[in-house]
């Protein structure tokens, strides 16, 4: 007991410069690694949200609609399949709300210019996409509302348009028949994306059929109650389709997110990057001051060889030395992490990732469960470090380490 | 008898050349005896006493503790039988640097696994025989050469073994601390019956000697016995 924590603890205090060295290096090393799984976590935790604000937790449609293989409207769903869909999201207690979406796209016309748009035709107000949240100026759209769109504020300063402004959105029907509609802005919103603001418009779903000239939907956009329960309950979801005979296929926001995956993707080589690359440099800063400080030693361990030590139990005293280190220095690590973080935090630093158009606020989330890794990398880094040097004190000769100054 | 040594040779190689440093050893040592074995610089007495205290093997020829052969020994066999039965005081006293006194004695009880209230019994009694009682806290880097030497010979001690083995013990002190030195080693060998070995090239520690020993080229000469000091 006292061989392997006494002596140990005594040993870290004796060369104290060489001892807090080591300490910064590991300390430094895991608030790094536990900073940057703070934003990795944080960002993907709004990344999620985002995503499900914008896809709902699931979505039900045609599966020629998933397989994309379709130029023609064969995949959207005719009213009688919608009221069934509908009766069995009924039934289910964790959804909250579901809406059907019609997706259409078509030029806009001014007088000025014409852009290429897409249109999603929504129920105005349901609970489940609800993109009057998103409105900057003017005013959302209303159930009542026929000919009134939502539209983005690139597109806005594109067209030259305001909240109250007319444009014409032509459209070619599911018979292939040209069509052309007046619509009036509502309301122009924003969602820090130039892309999706350019090209992207909100409509009722009524007007959309008329445009369409289709009774049909494209999907029904399903919300429940907590996003971790997304899988299981699309997975129901699924089964109760197949049960009542609907050919209707359930992807969930995760699946229909591309671009989530892909950030994720990214997000997990950076930290795999930076986990590897951190724990290899306290690996070797700690085995230089490991090395040094054991070969000092070296006379000593002749001489609790000699009084009958055996040679485990000079690999554990020396080990165990690192362990103490590497705890040590990676609490160190996580407390001064955690204090740098949410200072960080309250300064409130932005940064206007690619395709933004205004900064978004980076924020570290430093909740205990993101330490654990570091402080696990951190411990066995330097750990690791001197595995070599106490297995080299261990297996020194007596004699001659008896014998060196 | 404690300890038998049988045409012990020790050859060291350095590059191509051979260093005979012992030349066919026969040595005895009784249970209770106070040997001094007396020789200048380079003449074998630390590799001698290295192949007794089982830290080192012959080149030919057999140690027997208590009668048993120890060359078949496995390492931790070995160990073992360093931790039990051999006492060491070495010319440097090598001492742990980050253990106090108290600790440094009590750490062959450590190995034995003994308790902590036998430990402690033990390891007070002996820095009482040894009269560091009163600094049983302090550091070596805390005490002088002679109570570090007197710190180690308690270390040596508490096992209870059969054996202690000094090699040069008074070479790092002045001569009056030596004699200090040895006089409590002498001591401790009447008062426990335990066998001690001592190596040197000081004549003055030739007199707590009850038998003194030559040794000159890797041999042993008899010098016949005295009383000690
Ligand atoms: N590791 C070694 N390698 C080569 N020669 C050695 C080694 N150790 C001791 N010797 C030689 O063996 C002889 C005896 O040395 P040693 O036992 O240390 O003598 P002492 O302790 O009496 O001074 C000397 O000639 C010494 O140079
Ligand atoms: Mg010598």
């Amino acid at each position: 007991m006292e061989l392997k924590l006494l002596i140990p603890l005594r040993n870290l205090l004796r060369n104290r410069r060489r001892t807090l060295l080591s300490l910064a290096i590991i300390a430094l090393g895991t608030a790094m690694i536990y900073a940057v799984r703070g934003y990795v976590d944080e960002s993907m935790l709004n990344i999620r949200a985002g995503t499900v604000r914008q896809f709902g937790n699931f979505q039900i449609a045609s599966p020629l609609l998933w397989a994309e293989k379709t130029e023609n409207f064969q995949y959207l769903i005719p009213p009688e399949r919608v009221s069934q869909i509908a009766e069995i999201l009924r039934t289910i207690p964790e959804v909250t709300a579901y809406t059907a979406q019609l997706n259409l796209s078509g030029l806009a016309i001014t007088e000025r210019k014409t852009k290429v748009v897409r249109a999603t035709a929504l129920e105005p107000q349901n609970r489940a996409l609800d993109y009057n949240d998103l409105v900057e100026r003017g005013s959302g759209l209303a159930p009542a509302d026929r000919a009134t769109v939502l539209i983005g504020r690139t597109l806005a300063e594109e067209l030259q348009l305001q909240p109250g402004s007319f444009f014409t959105l032509t459209t070619t029907t599911v018979d292939g028949a040209y069509n052309v509609g007046p619509l009036q802005v509502a309301g122009i919103y924003t969602l820090n994306n130039a892309i999706v603001e350019r090209q992207l418009i909100f409509m009722p779903l009524g007007y959309g059929q008329t445009l369409l000239d289709t009774p049909g939907v494209t999907k029904i956009i399903v919300k429940i109650t907590n996003i971790d329960d997304t899988d299981r309950v699309a997975a129901l979801v699924q089964r109760k389709l197949t049960e009542a005979g609907l050919d209707f296929e359930v992807r969930t926001w995760e699946q229909l997110a591309e671009f989530y995956r892909q950030i994720r993707g990214f997000f997990n080589v950076l930290f795999g990057f930076l986990t590897i690359a951190v724990s290899v440099l306290v690996f070797f800063i700690v085995l230089q001051v490991l090395t040094l400080s054991f070969l000092e030693r070296t006379r000593e361990v002749g001489t609790i060889r000699a009084i009958g030590t055996k040679r485990y139990q000079v690999f554990l005293m020396f080990f165990m030395e690192s362990v103490f280190l590497g705890l040590l220095g990676s609490l160190i690590g996580i407390a001064g992490g955690w204090l740098a973080g949410q200072g960080f935090n309250a300064l409130g630093i932005g940064w206007t990732p690619p395709g933004a158009i205004e900064p978004v606020p980076v924020q570290l989330r430093l909740e205990l469960g993101n330490a654990l890794w570091p402080f696990l990398i951190s411990v066995m880094a330097t750990a690791f470090s001197a595995l070599y040097p106490a297995l080299h004190s261990a297996r020194l000769n007596v004699v001659e380490a008896l014998a060196s100054k | 008898m404690i300890l038998q040594t049988k045409d012990l040779t020790k050859i060291y190689r350095v590059g191509k050349e051979e260093v005979p440093a012992l030349r066919g050893v026969n040595f005895e040592l009784d249970v209770g005896d106070f040997v001094v074995i007396n020789g200048p610089s380079g003449s074998g007495k630390t590799t001698f006493l290295n192949l007794i205290a089982c830290i080192d093997k012959p080149t030919s020829g057999e140690v027997f503790i208590e009668g048993q052969p120890t060359s078949q020994l496995s390492e931790g066999q070995l160990a073992e039988l360093r931790k039990r039965k051999i006492g060491l005081v070495f010319q440097t006293f090598n001492l742990i640097p980050v253990l106090s006194a108290f600790e440094n004695v009590e750490y062959p009880l450590l190995l034995l696994g003994l308790s902590r209230a036998e430990r402690r019994r033990r390891v007070m009694a002996l820095l009482e025989e040894v009269g560091l009682k009163d600094l049983a806290n302090r550091r070596p880097d805390e005490l002088s050469g002679g109570q570090r030497q007197r710190v180690a010979i308690a270390r040596a001690l508490v096992t209870d073994p059969k054996l202690v083995l000094a090699d040069e013990p008074t070479a790092n002190l002045d001569s009056e601390t030596g004699k200090q030195v040895m006089a409590i080693m002498r001591r401790l060998n009447e008062e426990h019956h335990v066998a001690f070995l001592v190596v040197t090239h000081d004549p003055v520690v030739t007199q707590y000697a009850q038998r003194t020993v030559k040794i000159r080229d890797g041999q042993l000469f008899d010098g016949g016995r005295t009383n000690g000091a």
